[in-house]
């Protein structure tokens, strides 16, 4: 098949018993799987298929799933026995053993994985490891984002659950500031002056649509965002920070202008579309569920899933594909790869030259403090410079209680990340930690000492090394003070995708143009696409641009995307454009006329008018 | 919603080729109460049975054949309150792999699931086929395991409603106003679910607590 030439879809390749979804009305049709008594499934892999995708992480599961429903015949395989891959969501026992592996073998992926788990979890009495859920690379979903449609059009969202979550904190001069997030709060902050109030105003108007008014941006699209807020719109440092790092999360003080306004929208469009928040997180755990969703979602389409099975070899002239069991495929198409399950002769594998640092922690404390009311997450954006050690970088967390399902009562998982680089990305990742215990302990902590780091605290405060890495025994480690940490883990990931950025299509083009395909002789991966790891960023909103490229390098376009029509039944209500109220508010003219509901708020507009 | 409904999540197990996704079909597409045609791509089957004054909403999963290579997801039985274990009376193979199953529930699902046990394809027997499963095979490993048990024909419709009838008897009816002493000792409670397909730009698109 030709490279521009379009697939078939799935009504005109499998109408011996799908005719078009579209005819569903009245016509009784019938789910693929559920043809199982004319037509069992072989329990043996199938001899050929169109694509063979090896890892079950975020995007490779997207990208099974839009493939599935577009007709293809999709192989999906996973070298681990369990969904997920760099997305994966695992039980303590499970993160023990990816643990170990990352540390017994090299890989351009994950580097340093450190892991500490305490007396009390690894006892098994109070604890069971099934009882967490622990993210490898966790993940928030804007209201208003391109994930969000495509879980509602392809239905996976049936399979989950999802939360919301509304508190951001800011942390600055040793405190959090709960995010001034919503224009009622804006107005009724007394700790912002009249002037602040109208120039955030003018900014928010701004940001909404700020691509038709290039004469105000236009000046500063190679310069740092920082600059256009304070000379444009007279913001204070405080405004400032909450809107590059809380609402923007954006990384640095460098960051860009145009990338940065983006961002501040994503945030204030995704306000207000389900209620009063403007990300939510799925239940049971993140990008691990998800992925599963679309693997299931893949499935229903007709992909063969089998884990436990790893890509050995692949011979792009003959097109087979060769796996550890002994079994091979052959693959008509495509093979799609995760840098994380490459087999030892790889000699393609991209290079990942990005870092993200990571921290990720179980506390024996419910920090419910920190979340909004009725919920069981937040985000606290530590700033550049905020911290003990002077971060030159934002350190981003994630925390979730137990409402979330991913960990039990009266604990919590707190995830921290950074992108700064080499030997300070943990130190700002433990300075990080400590503010957030010491804010937590604050009322009853007495003194605090963390030179070096907290491992070394015996139960009577005699110091005993605990850093032993994995394989070898855990010992108990005590924490100082109150906070109990029942696990910590440390590691770093590599990724190709730089923060602020979205995969390039040329990153997978390298060595795939033109069919000019440059063979490394004795390498196993020749002609392998592969697919990019996951990057710093904190929300889904890489996943379906990844995806699409992938998808377009298979099928020629990427027109019939997940262009999924099922019944008219169920199918959702709303629909998925940009709402917010803010607009509706802005219409409106400027500050004098700023409609509000409720009689506080009017209270502070009369103010405004003054 | 009507507080007379009950939703229970439904997982089908077994073998290959048993016959279970015919059970669900014919259970499902059977005249056997008003509901609509199964469509492409549903998520999941959903099927109603009134039983006394309530209603028993099942929505079922099936396995989407990645059970073959022991690729079933926790998703699959996560919060399953129900799962039906199919096996084929004429391929004893299929009840050991039903064994297996079992097994497997106990070991992944909830403790509480109810679990029932159908020795299908029974019209073979019927149209003088040879069986190789016996129904006391079938009636003591369900005993053990206290399972409920039924030898069904999904071709003839033999028991099929009578499975899905008996399961619904076991579950337990949601009372209204349960969810409110749900809270759990976080403070947090189970209502905190935003349903993402209706964006009405209304807070009560969150179906918190208001009580």
């Amino acid at each position: 098949m030709s490279r521009a030439e379009r697939r078939p879809s799935m009504a005109e390749r499998r109408n011996s018993f799908l005719s078009s979804p579209m005819q569903s009305v009245g016509t009784p049709l019938v789910v693929p799987h559920l043809a199982g008594i004319e037509d069992p499934l072989p329990d043996t892999t199938p001899e050929k298929v169109d694509v063979l995708i090896a890892g079950t992480g975020m995007v490779e599961s997207v990208l099974a799933a839009a493939l599935s429903w577009q007709g293809s015949n999709v192989l999906h395989i996973d070298k681990n026995d369990y969904y997920g891959d760099t997305s994966a969501t695992l039980t303590v026992d499970q993160l023990k053993q990816w643990v170990n592996d990352i540390n017994s073998n090299s890989s351009k992926c994950y580097e340093n994985a450190k892991l500490y788990i305490s007396k009390t979890l690894s006892q098994r009495n109070k604890y069971q490891s099934r009882d967490f859920g622990i993210d490898l690379s966790p993940k928030i979903l804007f209201a208003n984002s391109d994930l969000l449609s495509i879980l509602i059009k392809s239905r996976v969202h049936q399979y989950l659950e999802f939360q919301s979550l509304s508190n951001f904190h800011t942390f600055e001069n040793d405190s959090f500031e709960k995010l001034t997030n919503s224009k009622q709060e804006i107005f009724t902050d007394q700790s912002l002056s009249l002037m602040t109030k109208r120039n955030l105003m003018k900014f928010i108007k701004f940001v909404l649509k700020w691509e038709e008014q290039p004469e105000i941006w236009k000046p500063y699209t190679d310069r740092p965002i920082i600059d256009l807020l304070l000379e444009k719109f007279k913001l204070e440092r405080e405004q400032i920070f909450e809107l590059i790092f809380s609402i923007g999360l954006c990384y640095n003080l460098e960051s860009k202008t145009v990338g940065a306004l983006q961002r501040i929208r994503r945030y204030l469009t995704s306000f207000d579309v389900y209620g009063p928040f403007p990300v939510l997180y799925s239940k049971y755990g993140g990008p691990g569920e998800l992925s599963q969703g679309f693997c299931r979602s893949a499935a229903v389409g007709g992909a063969t899933y089998k884990l436990n099975l790893q890509l050995v070899s692949y011979n792009p002239t003959t097109k087979e594909a060769t796996f550890n069991d002994g079994s091979k495929v052959k693959v008509e198409e495509k093979v799609i790869m995760s840098p994380t399950q490459t087999a030892s002769d790889s000699k393609n594998v991209p290079d990942q030259p990005y870092e993200v640092h990571r921290l990720t922690c179980i506390a024996e404390k419910s920090c419910s403090q920190w979340f909004a009311e009725g919920e069981s997450a937040a985000i606290v954006v530590f700033p550049p410079n905020s911290l003990k050690s002077n971060n030159r970088q934002v350190v981003q967390a994630f925390i979730l209680g137990s409402g979330t399902e991913t960990c039990p009562a009266g604990t919590s998982i707190w995830y921290l990340s950074t992108t700064e680089t080499g030997s300070r990305a943990e130190l700002d990742l433990d300075a990080a930690l400590e503010a957030l215990e010491v804010s937590l302990i604050r009322e009853t902590s007495t003194e605090f000492e963390n030179e070096n780091g907290i491992l070394e605290f015996g139960p009577n405060g005699e110091s005993i090394i605990n850093s032993v890495k994995l394989g070898k025994s855990f010992k108990e480690y005590i924490p100082r003070d109150k906070i109990q940490f029942l696990l910590k883990l440390y590691y770093t990931q590599y990724t190709s995708t730089p923060v602020f950025d979205v995969v390039k299509d040329e990153f997978f083009n390298r060595k795939h143009d033109a069919n000019q395909e440059l063979l490394i002789p004795g390498a196993s991966d020749n002609g392998v696409i592969f697919s990019s790891m996951p990057s710093a960023e904190i929300s889904y909103d890489e996943v379906v641009t990844s995806a699409k490229v992938l998808y377009e390098k298979i099928v020629g376009s990427d027109d019939d995307f997940f262009d999924v029509d099922f019944e008219e039944d169920e199918v959702p209500t709303g629909s998925r454009t940009a709402p917010v109220e803010y607009e509706n508010t802005f219409e409106e003219d400027d500050d004098e006329d700023i409609e509000m509901s409720n009689s506080n708020v009017e209270e502070a507009v009369g103010e405004m008018e003054i | 919603m009507n507080s007379n409904v009950t939703s229970v999540k439904l997982v089908l197990l077994g073998e290959a080729a048993v016959g279970k996704s015919s059970i669900v079909l014919r259970f499902v597409s059977n005249d056997f109460s008003e509901n609509k045609e199964p469509t492409i791509g549903a998520a999941f089957l959903t099927q109603r049975v009134n039983i006394d004054d309530h209603t028993v909403k099942f929505e079922i999963w099936d396995t989407a054949g990645q059970e073959r290579f022991a690729s079933l997801a926790p998703m699959y039985y996560r919060n399953a309150q129900a799962a039906l274990v199919v096996y084929d009376v004429s391929k004893p193979q299929s009840f050991i792999k039903a064994r297996h199953w079992v097994k497997e529930l106990q070991e992944r699902a909830s403790s509480d699931i109810i679990i029932a046990l159908a020795g299908n394809k029974v019209d073979i027997v019927e149209d003088g086929g040879e069986r190789k499963v016996a129904t006391e095979e079938g009636q003591k490993l369900a005993d053990e395991e206290g399972l409920l048990f039924f030898e069904t024909s999904a071709k003839t419709g033999q028991n099929v409603n009578e499975v899905f009838l008996a399961i619904g008897e076991k579950i337990p009816i949601k009372k209204p106003n349960e969810h409110a002493n749900n809270a759990n000792a976080d403070g947090s409670n189970d209502n905190n679910r935003v349903d993402i397909t209706s964006s009405d730009n209304n807070a009560a698109a969150v179906s918190g607590c208001n009580c």
